[in-house]
């Protein structure tokens, strides 16, 4: 028995004496290794070698807006891929990087983000750059700015990326605000200087903004706001919120409905009930093939939206060299990414691709500070993809890099530039 | 002797230190990513350990813990926001869900299986646009940031780590409590109304009562974890509450081992680490893998991951036995092959 | 009457006629073998994938529904023999879990295989309406409305007329008993399963033209589709086109007039009205009462 107990003891030393060698073992490849550069050398930051550099994206590569979020790493798949077959960007510091790319799939799910971030960190990412979404990149705001680390760049209309990047200067938007958007079509109604009464649809969430923004252009004017209602984005139909709509016979129908098939059954079922009024549609919803077609769009008196940049599945950019040369590279370097180029979101992937090898370019070390400090320089630079004038700036600290929104009208297959209002 | 092995006190005792040890030393050596992942587990083990009463236990499927760790994630911004006691905050974020747990579960549970699952499937799917619905609560679609739970000059440790030991005491104790729950008398009571109603009521015990209390309880546990998800994560959205992360729950609860405590931390690795190894073969195909995840592990051990030693050893066991009886049988020892199988575990 | 009031109705009749699509099948599933299947909707969704293909290699959509249609019924059959069969006999919690991950997992292949891009599909009806009452009536709602009526009589005839129908529904409610009296239980479940992933295929057809074709299209109409089969009863063909329409119609009508539902928060009307059904009247509104067995 006392034998047996002390086989029994020895057993449970050497577990005990297990574990204390596992933490050692874990002490060894653990906590000391992040050496901190000594102060005055241009030691590289991690992620960022003589000969590479590695950027990271969390973006939704499953789940409800797999479809756009697997866009956003595509079109910087199809970019990079592009510049390094190339042999690679010279950097401001004079070297020559080929740009890894490193994804994560949050599937929208900010507790996802949040680790895919802190994983990034430790995959030593250079940079967070190009994701898309509010809810999982505003969970990683914080931390990108208390360690300090570059979440820059995002696909995504929300202004908190944007509003305050003195305060949190490591994160930045890309795209226009929501906000600007509904704003600059509010001024655009103003200007007619007469009455007009406008129906609003909007997506129950961020997308609000646009009518918050449409709200504040229309302000002291003669256009009126006599009719809104939302939807979710889970939403299978909106035919009864276009019902209510179509009672108020309003001359405009400003819709903020960013789901491509509620938009496109949305232009269907106004026209069904009789009413036709002057559409306005999202930049980002708004393109000929997906929604103007389907949606028999065409009934309209006229149809605007808000316009930046070249939408490739628009037959009157069929012929153009940059169009061309991101289908080329979406169909190289961006396979098994489960998209086809039908989302604009690819589209604007791969112009921050190139937004990024402009701040590449400008950057004078391989560090962290220096890659902010070019992201926030970034002034008159064209990027493909852009509309003619449309030109990228970093400079401001209130607005994203691209603040342009510019009203266009659909007149015979194409978006031209509208400058007043035909109602 | 190996059915011995934990019977013993003394060396149980010595495991469990050895464990506390790795436990408490691992966060000072490990990296911040690592403890963040760390945490995020206890995180989800405990709303899987919630899950597990209601659905382990007590044999109700609830498609809805989601909600529950949203709603005390939001008690808890909120509360911490308006600079309210931690105690205070952790109490309401405990209980707020838990009251609603018990106002949905006083109608809820006088359905059977499929109702209750298509009831439940409802909490996150009005989760969402009634997150939306009060902003001033809860931040409407762009959340809550809340930059809380940091660690004390005096504790000498990093955020990281600080954080890490809250939620792994925190959820320590929840774990604790459920298995003194599981192996009392509620806990029994809980089982014998999954598994006959009939035999419950005839014993005299209400499958009504102890079906409210553990939805009850399951909820609390939801909303602690809310607490500790936004100690670790330090945001909430509505997202938090959504129909993808109840299903993802559920699936972890039943990969880890439904009706195990144990299982139930399984679980809650199962939950962080899948996504981070679907990303290593192929970040675009997440779904595929969680999904081929769950179907394989209920092919092949339906009882949960919890339960591959057993079927390791009674596999073992069966091969032994079936040896022995050839042995047997050669020697002409017709009656020894009793012996062989009354081994078996 | 208010014409906005009427048309309201219509719209929801529309919007109830998709989830009953859905719904049908799902009833056909828990008939034929007694379990709610959580993957129903994503199996309808590759079954529609599979007539978008045909399409896209240049059949007419009739054609290509036609043939995805019979093609479904081997994916139904294979997926009840290859995975659901061997968790039949255990408890229902695991079945319905075992549904919960094929969701997860076909949903995966189809976004995989066809990619998140919401696809056009066809529709065979046209796009053109008429006015009843006032209101304005889509000619692809009646068309759904009438395929789903065809579908119904179809179903009551299967179960109530035939010995194939029989012998599925003796099997559904006790598989021991089935199998004692002599039935092949194993593939009578097997075509339940069949069949209804066939249901599905016309479920899918019927409504991916108006919200186009993705992997996640049925996701929320899943959740009406299955609302109403819980509210019809679990297994009334009838009995879920009802409560189905009832959803669309007071989803509608609670959206417009009730501004503390509103247009976000319509979604909990077909549960809040499930919950209501099942309290009053646990059996569904055209279920049979349940006999507990012990």
């Amino acid at each position: 028995m006392l034998r047996h107990s002390i086989g029994r003891v020895s057993k449970a030393t050497s577990i005990v004496a297990v574990a204390g060698m596992l933490t050692l073992a874990m002490a060894g490849c653990a906590r000391g290794t992040t050496t901190t550069p000594a102060s005055g050398s241009v030691a590289n930051d991690p992620g960022i070698t003589n000969s590479t550099i590695t950027l990271g994206i969390d973006t939704p590569l499953s789940g409800p807006v797999a479809g756009p979020g697997s866009c956003s790493l595509a079109g910087l798949q199809a970019y990079f891929g592009a510049t390094n077959a190339a042999g690679g960007i010279k950097f401001g510091d004079g070297k020559t990087r080929t740009v890894e790319l490193k994804s994560y799939d949050d599937a929208y799910d900010p507790a996802k983000a949040v680790s895919n971030f802190r994983q990034m960190i430790s995959d030593k990412v250079f940079a967070d750059v190009g994701g898309l979404g509010a809810g999982n990149n505003l969970a990683i705001m914080p931390i990108a700015n208390k360690e300090k680390i570059p979440q820059v760049f995002l696909q995504s209309n929300t202004t908190k990326f944007s509003s305050d990047q003195t305060a949190n200067e490591w994160t930045t938007g890309w795209l226009p605000t929501y906000r600007s958007e509904g704003e600059a079509f509010g001024k655009f109604l103003a200007a007619a200087n007469k009455p007009i009464t406008v129906a609003t649809l909007a997506q129950n969430d961020d997308v609000l903004q646009m009518v918050a923004g449409l709200e504040a252009g229309i302000k002291g004017s003669q256009v009126k706001i006599v009719a809104q209602t939302t939807y979710e984005a889970t939403d299978p139909t909106v035919d009864a919120q276009i019902t209510k709509l179509a009672g108020s016979k309003a001359d405009v129908f400003f819709s903020a409905d960013v789901q491509t098939p509620l938009a496109v059954s949305s232009l269907i079922k106004a026209q069904q009930l009789g009413w036709l009024p002057t559409v306005f549609l999202p930049a980002n919803t708004s393109a000929k093939t997906t929604i103007l077609d389907p949606g028999h769009a065409d009934a309209y008196p006229a149809v605007y939206t808000t316009g930046f940049s070249k939408t490739v599945t628009n037959p009157q950019y069929a012929g153009d060299a940059d169009v061309k040369k991101f289908t080329k590279d979406m169909d190289t370097y961006a396979k098994g990414t489960s998209v086809s180029n039908a989302f604009a979101q690819c589209e604007w992937a791969y112009s921050i691709g190139a937004t990024v090898e402009a701040v590449f370019k400008s950057m004078k070390a391989p560090t962290r500070t220096a890659f902010i400090d070019a992201v926030h320089s970034i002034k008159g630079l064209d990027v493909p993809l852009m509309q003619e004038g449309v030109q990228v700036d970093t400079t401001s600290r209130t607005a994203p890099a691209v603040d342009v929104t510019r009203i266009q009208q659909f007149v015979n297959g194409a978006y031209v530039q509208a400058d007043k209002f035909k109602g | 002797m190996k059915k011995t092995f934990m019977a013993n006190k003394r060396l149980r005792l010595v495991v469990y230190l050895a464990v506390a040890i790795v436990v408490i030393v691992a966060p000072l050596m490990l990296s911040p990513y690592m403890n963040f992942q760390l945490s995020m587990v206890a995180v989800f083990a405990v709303a899987i350990l919630g899950l597990n009463i209601i659905m382990g236990y007590t044999g109700q499927i609830s498609l809805g813990q989601s909600a529950f760790v949203g709603l005390g994630a939001y008690m808890t911004a909120y509360g911490v926001l308006s600079g309210w006691p931690i105690v205070v905050t952790f109490l309401l974020a405990c209980l707020v869900p838990a009251a609603v747990g018990f106002l949905v579960a006083l109608p809820a549970v006088r359905l059977r299986g499929h109702a209750l699952a298509v009831v439940t499937l409802g909490l996150p799917i009005i989760a969402l646009p009634l997150a939306r619905r009060f902003p001033d609560f809860t931040g409407g679609s762009n959340g809550k940031t809340v930059d809380w739970m940091n660690a004390p000059a005096w504790s000498g440790l990093a955020v990281d780590q600080w954080r890490y030991y809250v939620i792994i005491i925190i959820a320590a104790i929840f774990f604790l409590f459920a298995r003194n729950l599981v192996t009392g008398r509620i806990g029994r009571a809980f089982t014998i109304v999954r598994e006959n109603e009939a035999v419950a009521t005839s014993m005299g015990i209400s499958s009504y009562r102890y079906k409210v209390l553990a939805f009850t309880i399951s909820s609390l546990y939801g909303g602690a974890a809310g607490f500790l998800y936004l100690g670790a994560v330090q945001f909430t959205s509505p997202e938090t509450s959504s129909f993808l992360v109840a299903i993802n729950i559920l699936a972890a609860m039943v990969i880890g081992g439904s009706g195990s405590i144990a299982g139930s931390l399984i679980g809650g690795a199962f939950y962080v680490t899948v996504p981070f190894l679907a990303g290593q073969v192929n970040s675009s195909q997440t779904a595929i893998f969680s999904g081929a995840a769950l179907l394989i592990v209920l092919l092949i051990v339906p009882g949960g991951l919890v339960t591959v030693p057993r079927a390791i050893r009674q596999l073992l066991a069966k091969r032994t036995a079936r040896a022995n009886a050839r042995l047997n049988k050669e020697s002409g020892e017709v009656e020894g092959n009793s012996s062989a199988s009354t081994s078996t575990p | 009457m208010n014409s906005q009031f009427v048309q309201l109705i219509v719209d929801g009749l529309a919007s109830g006629s998709i989830y009953a699509a859905l719904a049908l099948a799902i009833v056909l599933a828990y008939r034929a073998t007694g379990l709610l299947n959580f993957a129903q909707g994503v199996m309808a969704v590759f079954s529609t994938y599979l007539a978008y293909s045909l399409w896209q290699a240049g059949l007419w959509p009739l054609a290509a529904i036609l043939i995805a249609i019979a093609i479904s019924l081997v994916f139904g059959a294979g997926v009840e023999r290859l995975v659901i069969r061997r968790f039949e006999r255990g408890s229902i919690n695991t079945a319905v879990v075992v549904t919960v991950g094929l969701f997860v997992l076909i949903q995966g292949i189809s976004g995989a295989i066809w990619s998140y891009n919401p696809l056009p599909f066809p529709s065979l009806f046209p796009l053109t309406t008429i006015k009843i009452a006032g209101a304005v009536v889509g000619i692809r709602s009646l068309g759904t409305i009438a395929v789903l009526i065809v579908v119904v009589v179809l179903l009551q005839l299967l179960f109530k007329g035939t010995k194939l129908g029989l012998a599925l529904r003796a099997v559904a409610d006790n598989p021991q008993s089935g199998s004692l009296s002599g039935l092949p239980v194993g593939r009578l479940l097997m075509i339940g399963w069949a069949l209804a992933a066939a249901l599905g295929a016309i479920a899918g057809s019927l409504v991916a033209p108006q919200v186009f074709l993705s992997p996640g299209m049925l996701d929320f109409v899943l959740v009406y589709a299955l609302a109403a089969v819980i509210m019809g009863g679990l297994d009334s063909p009838i009995g879920a086109v009802v409560a189905a329409w009832f959803i669309g119609v007071v989803e509608n009508l609670a959206g417009a007039y009730l501004p503390f539902i509103g247009d976000d928060l319509k979604i909990a009307v077909p549960l809040i009205a499930m919950f209501i059904v099942l309290i009053v009247r646990p059996q569904g509104l055209f279920g049979r009462r349940e006999v507990v067995r012990v």
